[in-house]
This record gives C-alpha cells, structure tokens and sequence, in this order.
C-alpha cells in the first residue's frame, strides 16, 4: 500500500479537519509502522475462517420496554448550544 | 492529624466516632488538590462547595473521592480534557456518579486525562502535562492520569478512572497504587465519553484491595442504560476478599518474561517479579510457566491500535460545536464544523482518527479491522483455554517505572515491548484485571498485575488481597519531591 | 424502445410510545425540542438502549413480506458528518437486516405481480432541519424516531407496478398498526433507482439512484422525468452515468448530486453497544402468532370465493377493519351482493363523508346482517333498507331498532295493493297489450307501483299481483 500526503489529507478533510504540513508529515511516517504492525495480524493461518469478534464475551440482553418515556427539558437541550432562535439550534444555512 | 494515608475503612471509623466530619475531609481534599494543582495538574476543576446527600448503610458515606474528567457530571463542567469540549456542561449523570452520589460519596473535582483518554502518557491534556507525584521529572502515565495522582497524593482515598487498554492499570503502577478493571459491563459505561466503545472499562484506584472492593461492590450491577452492563452476580466482594486461596493455580508468559533488552531498569523488574513469585508460592499459589506463541503476542498491539482507532473515530464524530462545545465564526455550516474540529482536537488525536477511519475503509476493512477483530478473538480463546486450567495469569504491569518527561512520546514507534502491551489483552477478553504495587526500582514504584476469569471478579480481587498482603506496599502516599 | 426497470427504498416512521434506541418520546409535537433525551442528542457518554416494541415490528413488518426473519439482534453504524445527525453516525442494519428475501404479491390492475424484497431493516430518523435565507434551525424531537426501510430488487417495469407496490405498502403498515403511514406527514419517503435496458437485453441498465422523494406524485413524477431524461441520453447515444440524483418538488425533475466516483464511504461497522444475541424465541413466536391474511389475499379470496367483482373486492380490502367488518357480517345464508352493495355503497360514502373509522360507527356487522335479512323476509325493501340505513349511521342508532321505531314496514296489505294495481293496468292499456304478446314489461308494472308507495311495496307480492291481474284481462 501506498500513501501519500494528498490521501492523508483527504482522510482528515472527510473526519471535517485539517493539519499543519508537519502534522500531515509526522501522520505519514507514523502510517509507515502502522502498515507494518498491521501486516502482522492478516498472517494468522485461517484468518478468514474466523468471525471477527465485536464484544469480549456473550452478554445478555432484556430488552427496553416501550413504556419507558424520559425526556429533557427544553431549557437542557439546549444548554450548551451557542446560538438559539425560536427555540431551536441556529447554524448556517444547511445546504 | 493526617488523613491523607488513611483507608476507607479508616476514614469511616473516624466519621462515625465523629472524630472528623465530613466537611473537615471535603475541605482537607481540596485543600490538597489545590495545593498540588499547580505543580502536578491533577484537576480540571476542583469543586467550591461540599455536595452530601447522606446514606447512613453506605460505607462510602461522607468519603471524598476524585472522577475522571470523562464522566458525565450533571452542572459540572466536564472536558475530557480536551478543548473541543473545554466549555461543555453535562444534562445528565453518568451511572457511577449517581450511584456514588446515592452512597453517600463526596466528589472533591474532576481529573486530568489524556485527551478524550486517548493516550498513555498524561501530556495531551488541554490544560497542560500532568507530572508524576512521585517525581516531577516523569510522566504519570494515562489515561487516567490525574485520578492516580489524586490516589497516590493521599488527596482522595479513591478515584475513579477509564480503562480501554491500560488507561487505569498502567497509571497506578506508575505512582505505586492499585488500579482494576473489573469484568467488561461489571459496571455501567452509561455516561462515560466513549473512547472505544468495545474495549472501554470502568476503572478503579485506590491504595489499598478492600477500598477496592468497597468501591466495587457499590458501582456493579446491571443497568438499563447500557445494553451490555452485566447481571449483578450478587457477590459482596468485601465479604470475600479473606476466602482461601491455597491451591488457586496462576500462570505467567514465558515470552513476557524472557526479554532481552539493555535496559536496567526492566531487568530489575523481572528479577523482582521471579521473586515474588516464589513469595505468592508461598501462600499456597500454584504458578507455572507456559509459552504463547509469539507472534500471537506481538499481534497485541497493532490488534489494540486497529480496533481502538477504528471506534473511536466514529464514538467522537459527534464532536462538532453545533449543539455543545466551541462553535467557530464561520458562515458555512461545513466550514463552521470544520474549523471546530480543527482547532479542537490536538494533533495526537486526529492521527489516531485518521487511522481508524483508514481501517474502516470500505476497500481496507476486511484486511485490517476486521482481521484485527478476529485476531483478538485468537487471542481471547487462547487465554480462555488456559484459564480452564488456572485461575488467572500474573505478569509486570509494565517493563519500566514511570518514564521521564523529556523520553515521552505518542508517536508510534516500531519498537515495543509485549512487555508493555500485554495489558490489553485484558481489555480484549474483558478479563478482570487488578495492578498491585510490590516494591521499587530507581526509587519508583513497580507493580504486578493479575488478570482472572471474565465474570470472576470476585475471585480476582480475592486473590489480589493476599497478594497484595504478603508483598506489602499497600497504602502507600508518594513521596513528594516537596513534601507538603 | 427500452425497458423501465424500477427499484425502491421505502422509509417509513413507525409507532410507538417511546424511541427505537432510547428513552425519548416517539410523537409528533409542535413544540419543538421537547421530545428528545440525552442518547437522541449524541450527548458525549450516552448508550443506545433498543425498544423491544421496534424489533417487534420490524419483524412482523419482515414477516408479512414473506422474508427469512433474521436469527440474531445487530446493528450496524453509518458514520457520515451531517448537521441533522447528532452523534456523527446513524445506527441502523446492514449485516444482518431482520428481513431478507422476501416476496409481496400485490394486484397491479387485476394483474398478479410478485414485488422482490432485497431487505428490511430498522434504524433511526434525523432531526429536522428548517431552512432560511442565509440560516437554518434545528429541532430534535425526529431524531431516533423509528424508521423501517424496505428495499425492494430492481423488479418494477412501469411507474404503475412502483406507484401499485407503494400503495400496497402503505396499506400494510396500516393493516398491521405499525404505522400511521402519512404521506402528507412526510412519514414515507422514498428513495427510487430507475434504470433502463433495451426490450431484449438480459443485463440491467445503469442505476440512477433519485434521493428524497417525499410524496407519491414525487416518485411518479421522478420515474416519468427519468425516464424521459434517460431516454433522451441513450437516443442521442451518450451512456448513463452511475449517479445519485435528487428529486426537486418545485420543478417536477431530478437534480444530479454525486457521481459513482464520489459515493460516501460510510465505513458501515457492528454496533459495538448492542450485543448481538439471539433473537428472542418468544418475541418470533409472537410475531408469527399476530401473522394476519393481507389486502391481496383477501382481494383474491373475495373475487374466488364469493364471486364479488374485483372492483369491489379492491374497495372492500384496502382497508383492514373494513374488511374484517365484512367478514364478519359474512354468513352463509345471506346474499352476499346485497352486503356488498350495503357496505360499499351506503357506509362507505358515510365513512367518508363523515371521516370516521368503521370501528367508530353504530351499524355493527350482525345488525347490518339483521336489516339485510329483513330485506330477505319481504319485511322491509332493499330501497327502505338503505334509507333505514344512512338515518341509522348519521343518528349513531341500530337500523333494527330504527325500522320499529318509524314503524317501517314493506307495504303488504294486499287489498290496497291490488286497488293500486287495477288502475295502473287500466291507465297503462298499451302495456298490457305488449304482455299479452309476451313481452317482458312485468318490472313496468312493478315499477309504478313502486313509485306511487316510495318503494315501500312489498316487490314478491307486487309481482304475484300483477301476474294474476294481467293473467286474467
């Protein structure tokens, strides 16, 4: 595999950043042992054969029941936001 | 007098013969974290004004203690000690919180972390490094920085923390504390900013096992915010930390053990370690050598760095200024979330997302997240068939005391230790997992760490309290450069 | 000449009390931001926590549409940065969706047509956001609101099979009461792919995939601009672009978005916060124990069985109370036409006048059977049994009840009858000579004697009358 400066920017621009050069650089670099560490763990024998595991273990579930209703007040929603009209959360025109 | 060095267990003996008051513990706390804040950058926010809603059956009543910065606190400023959140203030209480504050507990402030506890070293903090309490020179480790500090200072008997690799475990070695993490969804993550979501643990430190299991037994149980929070397995652990142990069969990673290096410092370790080893046999512990294959080990880190990365890119997406935190000036909606992240999130933390986005690409997943969630289910398996066999594995917690400042880094180097990584495993298999202080090199503490059965805490910390006994070293205040 | 081929994703809101991932209020209020919680808002900390009453429908929705139910609970993340979606991903199904492979048959016409169902899956709605000139507001209360979405294969050959389908749909969320299915509500939004072939090729076209398409006229009106777009561009000989497009309300045609090459790469993953576990045995035994017989299914059993017009069967099914209201009153010795008429012609018109359920009116089926065996028994006549039938439905009163209250009856007094028949015999001489040619003018007769009672005459007695008074001349 191989990466650029150009892709690493456009990988930070679609999580909506930017970095300096020296960052984009650093980045690269660090990506150098990271594809190397990473070539380590597709050598297993029959990787593929094995479900990829999303928790530690098995957990219970129950269900939420319908029933349960909590909600915030107006004033908590929109406590932290930084500009309001009408109640509601003001930003630029959403195109 | 001194409260500083005294247990939970002491402290409640001392409010009950009212011998204090909980206001002379509140104000003496903050008293000390203010003292110290400056040098060491514990606390993001130190708290004004005792808040007790009394629990008289609670142990914990009227006990100050410290939480991460990565609570949910409701009207307390809470900022992950990054700046994209450097002005948000909480609706809701995250679990722990409430269930401390129904017992009774008094918080004293929130603590320093690595930003959003992504990071080990405890200078990514937007308020500035936090320097080990033990000597300024070094770094206290992370993520949970400022809670081990608190801990180890003497300003709160307890702190809680948040461990996704190591982030409580490491740390309380570094400042000689004990650190646990207890069974993945022992306790509720409901309200604890996510880092990685599937990896993430509530943490513990304390000076002692038993205000570990104090602690322990208040926050477990299942809850109905967090859909893999665990049934309550209706074990007090305190009532059975004093169980037999004679015959309980441990084991230790042969290719852990065996490294060679130049470093002085972690041979000393390891000597240390064989030593106590022959201590805990001792105490009736059967322990036996086994061997993992290595590549296997050497898997542990780059798995860790693939899933950690990954979850944690897409658990901060929700970080952009719009309904909380910092909002730029700018007149386009995109700009504007652009420029919030930018100027949000420090360099160390947007290479972290930019990995994890890498590996979750549609044409990189299947090779690298996914091949990283399945070598972590190797990993798991394989520490789960040796634990038909015993009942647990101890290991250093780490291969060095804490590093100093000027040798810090985050940058991802080539060189690593499974010395240093093995911890995750814990995290992997949501194994219990308890680092206990047994001693000193360089004049700085060092710990072991024992890691048990998932689900088993109680035997783990059962385990953990007759080692801790026989090798000493427990309740232990730093020795500060400036003794105050 | 080509081929349309059709596909769509149908995203509809679901009820329910509370919301599909947490806590919130599941209901539409004018008061904005007052119906979320702290999980809807992505507050940092916060868990998604499932409603077993989504899965539930979710399920059932699967079921009926004939899919492979899907054994274990997983959701996945679509991470994508959109200022309507708080936490920066949406939570939603693509490994393992709760329907696969389904198939729904429904009556395009009086044509059979078998729909192909790709998927169905659960996942959550966004805020609203409204626009301004040069800002935009944002209300929470949609966010985390349950939305089904059914994606159908590319099966659909004409703008009439999708529009068909899409009618059947929103008549299956309202048979099975997941869904207040408003279209008007912006409750059902569409997605349509629109491809063309040429008549004999076995290859698909290329896919363009219009987005948003919020009413019924919409997705006629995009498959119509498509259409002729796309067949414009192959006439000329240009290729079709891989492309998603956006259907714009205003101008009534479709605006292109992003081409192939900029697809969002949404790095879908497992949500790691919702354990995948087994699907409760118990909550599929309740699913399939609430299975119910659908609109087509009905239709088909209507025209099948009880010989009912397919015009009439369609109106009798659309609607599932009205429906089982018919199946009801449906007994074996009775005439089923007169029920059918009665049902389709007199409440159905006060239904919709007075913009009622049929649960909410007096006429309950077996006194509907009542009055029509009235009608059967000569008691009443069929012209009596409709106005006895409107006055019962307007007064919210039982039509049995109603005829012995204004003393309704069929006129049988024989004598009067027969008086009345005389001097219609004697003013009608032309007609009594066509009945001795044998002419059938036998309903003339009956038919003024109609006219002179207001219908109220008895019509079997009447035509025994008639028959013996022009047997005799």
């Amino acid at each position: 595999m191989n990466i650029n400066i150009s892709d690493l920017k456009d990988y930070a621009h679609k999580l909506m950043f930017d970095m300096n050069d020296l960052e984009y650089e650093t980045l690269l670099k660090e990506f150098d042992v990271v594809l190397k560490q990473m070539d380590i763990i597709s050598k297993f024998d029959n990787i593929d054969k094995i479900e990829p595991m999303v928790l530690p273990f098995p957990i219970e579930v129950k269900l939420r029941s319908d029933d349960l209703i909590e909600v915030l007040t107006r004033e908590d929603v929109l406590k932290n936001a930084k500009e309001i009209e009408n109640d509601q959360v003001k930003v630029p025109r959403v195109v | 007098m001194r409260y500083d060095n005294l247990s939970v267990l002491e402290l409640r003996k001392l409010l009950d013969n009212k011998e204090i008051t909980i206001e002379d513990l509140f104000n003496n706390s903050r008293e000390l974290a203010i003292k110290l804040n400056g040098d060491y950058n514990n606390f993001v926010t130190i708290l004004d004004k005792l808040e007790h809603s009394s629990n008289k059956n609670s142990l914990l009543n009227g006990i100050p203690y410290a939480l991460k910065d990565n609570f949910s606190t409701k009207d307390i400023l809470t900022t992950a000690s990054s700046n994209i959140l450097k002005d948000y203030i909480p609706v809701y209480n995250s679990t722990v919180y409430q269930k401390l504050i129904d017992a009774g507990c008094v918080l004293v402030g929130k603590t320093t972390l690595d930003e959003l506890a992504m990071g080990g070293t405890g200078t990514t903090c937007h308020t500035g490094v936090v320097r080990n309490i033990w000597d300024k020179k070094r770094m206290v480790g992370g993520s949970s920085s400022g809670s081990a500090n608190a801990v180890a200072s003497g300003i709160v008997p307890f702190a809680l923390g948040s461990d996704t690799g190591d982030s409580v475990r490491k740390p309380a070695s570094y400042v000689g504390v004990v650190g646990f993490k207890p069974t993945y969804g022992r306790i509720s993550r409901y309200g604890l900013f996510a880092f990685a979501s599937s990896l993430d643990h509530v943490g513990i430190f304390a000076r002692n096992v038993k205000d570990v299991a104090i602690v322990t037994d208040v926050l477990k149980g299942k809850d109905t915010n967090d859909m893999t929070s665990l049934e309550d397995d209706n074990i007090n652990y305190l009532d059975n930390l004093d169980n037999e142990i004679k015959g309980r069969k441990l084991f230790y990673i042969k290719e852990v053990i065996n490294v060679k290096t130049n470093n002085k410092e972690t041979d000393e370790i390891i000597k240390n370690f064989k030593e106590n080893i022959d201590k805990l046999r001792e105490l009736g512990f059967i322990i036996e050598e086994v061997s993992i294959d290595k590549k296997l080990l050497e898997a542990v880190y780059p798995t860790y760095n693939i899933i950690s990365c990954a979850e944690a890119t897409s658990n901060n997406a929700n970080l952009t200024g719009i309904l909380y935190g910092p909002r730029s000036d700018k007149d386009n909606i995109n700009d504007m979330i652009f420029d919030a992240r930018t100027k949000g999130f420090s360099e160390l933390i947007k290479r972290r997302f930019v990995i994890g986005s890498y590996v979750l690409q549609k044409e990189n997943q299947e090779k690298l997240f996914l091949n990283a969630c399945r070598v972590r289910r190797i990993i798991v398996d394989k520490i789960n068939d040796l634990f038909k066999k015993y009942d647990g594995y101890i290991l250093p917690a780490c291969g060095t005391v804490a590093p100093l400042l000027e040798d810090a880094s985050d940058k991802l180097t080539e060189e690593y230790l499974i010395l240093e990584n093995h911890l995750q495993i814990g995290n992997f298999g949501g194994f219990p997992s308890i680092t206990i202080p047994c001693g000193y090199v360089n004049n700085m503490p060092i710990s072991i760490n024992l890691t048990g059965r998932a689900k088993e805490d109680s035997l783990v910390l059962n385990m953990a309290y007759h080692i801790s006994n026989k090798l000493g070293n427990h309740d232990i205040i730093a020795r500060r450069d400036n003794d105050v | 000449m080509y081929k349309t081929v059709i596909g769509l994703e149908v995203h509809c809101e679901l009820k329910s009390k509370s919301k599909v991932f947490s806590k919130g209020r599941n209901a539409y209020s004018e008061e904005v931001n007052t119906n979320v919680n702290v999980v809807d808002l992505g507050m940092p900390g916060i868990l998604p926590n499932l409603n077993k009453y989504s899965v539930y429908e979710a399920l059932l929705l699967a079921s009926h549409l004939n899919c492979e139910l899907a054994s274990r609970l997983v959701f996945d993340r679509k991470n994508y940065f959109y200022p309507d979606l708080p936490k920066g991903y949406q939570i939603t199904q693509s490994h393992m969706p709760f329907g696969t492979n389904g198939k729904f048959k429904i009556y395009v016409g009086e044509e059979v047509k078998e729909i192909l169902i790709h998927d169905i899956h659960l996942e959550e709605d966004t805020a609203s956001v409204d626009h301004y000139c040069d800002f935009s507001l944002l209300d929470y209360n949609r966010c985390g609101t349950p939305l089904i979405e059914i994606v159908t294969e590319p099966c659909m050959y004409s703008k009439e099979e999708a529009l068909a389908f899409l009618d059947y749909l929103r008549h299956l969320f309202l048979y099975l009461d997941v869904a207040e299915a408003r279209i008007d509500k912006g409750q059902i939004r569409c997605d349509v792919n629109v491809s063309l072939m040429k008549e004999n090729d076995i290859k698909l076209g290329t896919k363009v995939e219009v987005k948003n398409v919020n009413s019924i006229t919409g997705v006629k009106e995009a498959i119509e601009y498509e259409v002729k777009r796309q067949t414009e561009l192959l006439n000329q000989g240009i290729e079709i672009k891989q492309e998603t497009r956006r259907y714009d309300d205003s101008t009534k045609t479709t605006i292109a978005m992003r081409s192939k090459e900029d697809a969002i790469d949404y790095k879908y993953f497992i949500e790691p916060n919702i354990p995948n576990v087994k699907i409760d045995e118990s909550l599929i035994k309740e699913v399939l124990a609430n299975k119910i017989e659908l609109q087509f299914d009905r239709i088909k059993k209507y025209v099948s069985n009880y010989n009912i017009s397919f015009k009439d069967a369609n109106l009798l099914a659309k609607d599932k109370d009205i429906s089982n209201y018919f199946e009801e009153a449906l007994t074996s010795s009775m005439n089923i036409q007169s029920l059918v008429n009665l049902l389709n012609n007199v409440i159905l018109s006060y239904l919709n006048k007075s913009d009622k359920n049929i649960l909410e009116i007096s006429v309950k089926p077996d006194m509907l059977v009542n009055l029509i065996k009235k009608v059967e028994d000569g008691n009443i006549t069929s012209k009596q049994a409709k106005e006895v039938l409107t006055k019962a439905l307007e007064e919210e009163k039982d039509p049995i009840a109603l005829i012995s209250e204004l003393n309704i009856t069929s006129m049988n007094n024989t004598e009067e009858l027969i008086n009345m028949a005389n001097k219609i015999i004697d003013n009608n001489p032309n007609m009594v000579l066509k009945y001795k040619e044998g002419r059938n003018v036998l309903d003339f007769f009956i038919g003024q004697v109609m006219k002179e009672t207001k219908g109220s005459a008895n019509p079997s007695i009447t035509s025994k009358i008639f028959k013996d008074l022009l047997g005799k001349r």
